[in-house]
């Protein structure tokens, strides 16, 4: 006799949780009469992190009905987290908010109204073609988002490069991992991890600094946690951070420092490292030199002298917290002398006024130690979306570098691409265009006249919001939006434009560790919401007639007459991957739509050619026999080949690099430390997670992390009502006391929508003058009682037509 | 009626406590174990939101250190879904 139903699919349950640990279970689900648990199983990869977990939505009668983990992939080998698991709930009819019709309002003081998307696009095509016209082209911006798919950052910027002609094109990736973009290019030569996640599983010391991984990446946290645990006498963990968070718990060492001092720490641990001896001196010769400055080339003896204001006594009292020099000295003596080590940091070292140079300090350890490029040890950023790397990094998304990591301002390779695109020379500007905060100072300003923002929400993710949010509230600023559900930015739009989401269309996300990956539409998108590369495609065509200019057609030409559901993605992801990123660095030329389909978690590159991408590609770069690149540009017999283009002399850089504290420091007036961050289950500015009732009810509203001694000297219980308020503006939040924080800082949450809860109202836009990615961890606050509990809704954007 | 797939991690040294707290759960069944502490569980909820305040429950547990989903099944409560989307169209 056949099971039930319901035991079939506990079963299946069972079945598919017990293969991933290899426990075998006493029964098979195989030849049971039972109909299957799903119509059709559909392989992609979830859109709620940078990790890149992939799993298999099982679709029945056309609708999302389950997920699974995939066990071969190497991602997650399976696993996911709340967040994948519930992220169905935002497909198709299964969510009651979605946006499904375009919506327009001459004036942003107006209801919006219902129209149809031949009127939309026209309304888009006129506007963008009057600021030209009457304002220059560098009047015209887009801002993207590291969510979107790689095909879609493409496309966009593709027609504003070249048909619109200005690089004003940026993304919220300027905002998260732009410092460890200038991290990687001034220290190692080329962006983007030299390794992979396969060293969590090698590496015998972590290093993990300035990240909450257990709670915002929390797959990727368990395959550390189960190394250590599986190897608990021989495996090391150290945690840096001057909050304790989930991520603590399994370190052996946390240091918790003062927030700022991040830079010193890194230095004492350098001079530990170089005053021991314990650095790897031929890894030094054959690899490495030094460098201050700009770049200019200094001894090993010059940097030993510069090290000498960072002895581990001095930066011990620098740090504060519970630093001390023999903790100091213990981290530096795991770190350097482990068989392979590991650093992870996220937003607490990137997020940070000097945020290139604390990335260059973390790099500067590893090459004293030669701990790169051998299993266990590699120097490693974890990043916050699905596609920051693969579309904003490597597709072009920023406003100072072309796709297939080509700088604007180098004559040669905007060349390059214009004679790929088939356009004039001279079409895109020699000048980079506006970073993040210049673009949004730019619309305050009045200087910016028509601006498309597509898939994030900068009304409430830019620091120092209010300011920017009086430009976007400009009359004389037409906006365009394009998402999938309303949020703080909508509301300030003059159109809004209904998107497809994950798996209702098709496209690649490109993970943290260079690792491209598909994902088929298996759902149909609910009303009359459209895929971004319809929506440009179908715009650009308007565009060109409303300028009269053929070269903007000219970029959308290759993909006309192309059903938007698979055909067009794909032909722009081959235009891209062939002709662009081929002879790159992040040559994708093997990784087609056709190879990325037969394997369970995509390709990593350099991948030059289908054999190399269907063995998965470049688990390791730079490493001869491991990386095609590192074989095709060998100048010598050495192992290692360090091919990076940003570095002429084909070397790592070590550099000098000083303690700088934050920009603005606590005083008499603001006492505090005011640092922001994640909570589990909830996601950037919740435009998602919060639409997910079992998420939003997990973590209704934001809190603010008070450590228990500062609560007691100010009287502040847990659920009181607590101000927090810098320069720029307040909050009312309730309290959290809690030993997280140390003394003298608090930590907020940045998800909440609710005007008094958002938090970055109250924080600082100073940014790196590198990277420009802004200082959200750290300015200067007051915080006072104001009342004792009170009863709290939890709070989203509505849609009022 | 959504049912769940899990791999529960808890710390080796309290394996058989940690099962016995685990099992004080309603809706929640242990399928196996290893020495590691890898725990296969399936829940059986009325509804996702139940699901959820069970991982939160199973969260608090002692010793344990992580709650790893591996399968997820929902057909019936999507159908209700569905339904009460089709209700709203902006």
């Amino acid at each position: 006799m056949g099971l039930s139903r319901r035991e079939f699919l506990k079963r299946t349950a069972a079945l598919t949780a017990a293969s991933y640990v290899g426990i075998n279970l006493p029964f098979k689900n195989e030849n049971t009469s039972q109909a299957s648990d799903a119509d059709s199983w559909h392989k992609g990869t979830c859109r709620l992190c940078g990790s890149g977990c992939r799993l298999e939505l099982g679709v029945k009668n056309g609708k999302a009905v389950a997920l699974r983990g995939i066990p071969d992939s190497r991602t997650n080998y399976g696993y996911l987290c709340m967040k994948g698991m519930l992220f169905y709930k935002l497909m198709g009819y299964n969510n009651p908010d979605r946006l499904k019709k375009p919506l327009y309002r001459k004036s942003k003081k107006e209801p919006f109204k219902e129209i149809s998307w031949n009127e939309a696009l026209n309304i888009a095509a006129k506007e963008f073609a009057k600021a030209v016209k009457k304002h220059g082209n560098n009047s015209v911006a887009y801002y993207g988002s590291g969510q979107a798919l790689t095909e879609e950052t493409y496309i966009f910027q593709k027609v504003f490069r070249g048909g619109l002609r200005t690089n004003n094109v940026e993304g919220n990736p300027r905002l998260c991992m732009a410092s460890a973009v200038g991290g990687y290019l001034t220290s190692f030569g080329a962006d983007e991890p030299i390794g992979s996640y396969t060293n969590f599983e090698r590496a015998s010391c972590f290093f993990i600094i300035g990240s909450n991984m257990a709670e915002a990446h929390p797959v990727l946290f368990r395959r550390v946690m189960r190394r250590k645990l599986d190897n608990r006498e021989t495996v090391k963990v150290i945690n840096a951070d001057p909050r304790v968070s989930p991520t603590s718990r399994i370190a052996d060492l946390h240091l918790q420092f003062r927030p700022g001092t991040d830079l010193a720490l890194l230095n004492a641990m350098a001079y530990v490292i170089v005053k021991e001896k314990l650095y790897d001196e031929t890894f030094l010769k054959n690899y490495a030199t030094f460098r201050m400055g700009k770049k200019k080339e200094v001894s090993f003896e010059k940097y030993k002298e510069f090290l000498k204001d960072y002895t581990p006594e001095k930066v011990s009292d620098i740090c504060g917290g519970n630093i001390t020099p023999e903790k100091i000295r213990t981290a530096a003596l795991w770190f350097a002398k482990s068989e392979g080590t590991m650093s992870i940091w996220t937003m607490g070292i990137n997020q940070r006024k000097r945020g290139v140079w604390a990335n260059n300090l973390i790099h500067n350890l590893h090459i004293l130690t030669g701990q790169l490029c051998r299993p266990g040890a590699d120097s490693f950023s974890l990043t916050g979306q699905p596609n920051a790397c693969g579309g904003v990094r490597e597709g072009g998304g920023l406003c100072h570098i072309l796709p297939g990591h080509r700088l604007v301002k180098k004559d040669k390779l905007r060349h390059q691409v214009e004679k790929l695109w088939g356009i004039p020379q001279g079409r895109i500007p020699p000048k980079p265009g506006y970073h993040t905060i210049a673009m949004f100072e730019a619309v305050n300003q009045g200087k910016i006249k028509a601006i498309w923002i597509n898939c994030t929400s900068p009304a409430q993710s830019l620091p120092n919001c209010d300011k920017y949010r009086k430009g976007m509230s400009r009359e004389d600023v037409f906006m365009v939006v394009t998402d999938i559900f309303p949020t703080k930015t909508t509301e300030l739009a003059n159109l809004i434009l209904p998107t497809a989401f994950h798996f209702e269309k098709t496209g690649v996300y490109g993970c943290t560790e260079r690792r491209s990956q598909l994902t088929v539409k298996a759902v149909d998108a609910p009303g009359e919401a459209k895929p971004e590369v319809w929506i440009v495609r179908e715009w650009a065509l308007k565009l060109a007639k409303e300028l009269k200019d053929p070269v903007i057609k000219k970029c959308v030409e290759p993909f006309l007459g192309k059903e938007p559901d698979y055909e067009l993605p794909k032909a722009i992801w081959d235009e891209y991957t062939q002709k662009l990123t081929k002879g790159r660095d992040n040559d994708l030329r093997g990784a087609t739509y056709d190879v990325l389909k037969k394997l369970p978690d995509g390709v990593q590159w350099p991948a030059p050619t289908k054999e190399w991408a269907l063995k998965g590609g470049t688990d390791i770069k730079f490493v001869r026999g491991l990386d095609p690149l590192a074989d095709k540009h060998a100048k010598d017999q050495k192992p290692y080949q360090f091919y990076g283009p940003a570095h002429p002399d084909k070397k790592l850089w070590v550099w000098l690099r000083p303690q700088r504290g934050p920009e603005e420091m606590p005083d008499f007036e603001y006492p505090f430390y005011l640092s922001t961050g994640r909570v589990i289950d909830q996601w950037h500015t919740s435009s998602m997670t919060g639409r997910i009732p079992e998420l939003m009810r997990a973590n209704p509203y934001a809190y603010v992390e008070i450590n228990p001694k500062d609560a007691k000297k100010l009287g502040i219980k847990p659920g009181d009502m607590v101000e927090v308020a810098s320069r720029r503006g307040k909050n009312i939040l309730p309290a959290k006391v809690y030993v997280g924080p140390c003394e003298g800082m608090v930590f907020v949450y940045w998800y909440d929508q609710e005007e008094s809860r958002m938090i970055n109202r109250v924080t600082k836009d100073a940014f790196d003058p590198g990277s420009k990615e802004p200082e959200f961890k750290i300015c200067a606050c007051k915080i006072r009682k104001v009342s004792g509990p009170k009863p709290l809704k939890p709070f989203l954007v509505e849609m009022k037509t | 009626m959504p049912i769940g797939g899990f791999i529960v991690n808890v710390h080796p040294d309290h394996l058989e406590n940690s099962i016995r707290d685990l099992k004080k759960i309603s809706g929640l069944e242990v399928y196996g174990s290893d020495e590691k502490g890898n725990v296969v569980v399936v829940l059986e909820a009325d509804s996702s939101k139940a699901m959820e305040e069970m991982v939160e429950k199973i969260m608090k547990i002692e010793n344990v250190l992580s709650v790893g989903l591996t399968y997820f099944n929902v057909e019936d409560e999507i159908e209700i879904q569905e339904e009460q989307g089709k209700k709203t169209i902006h």
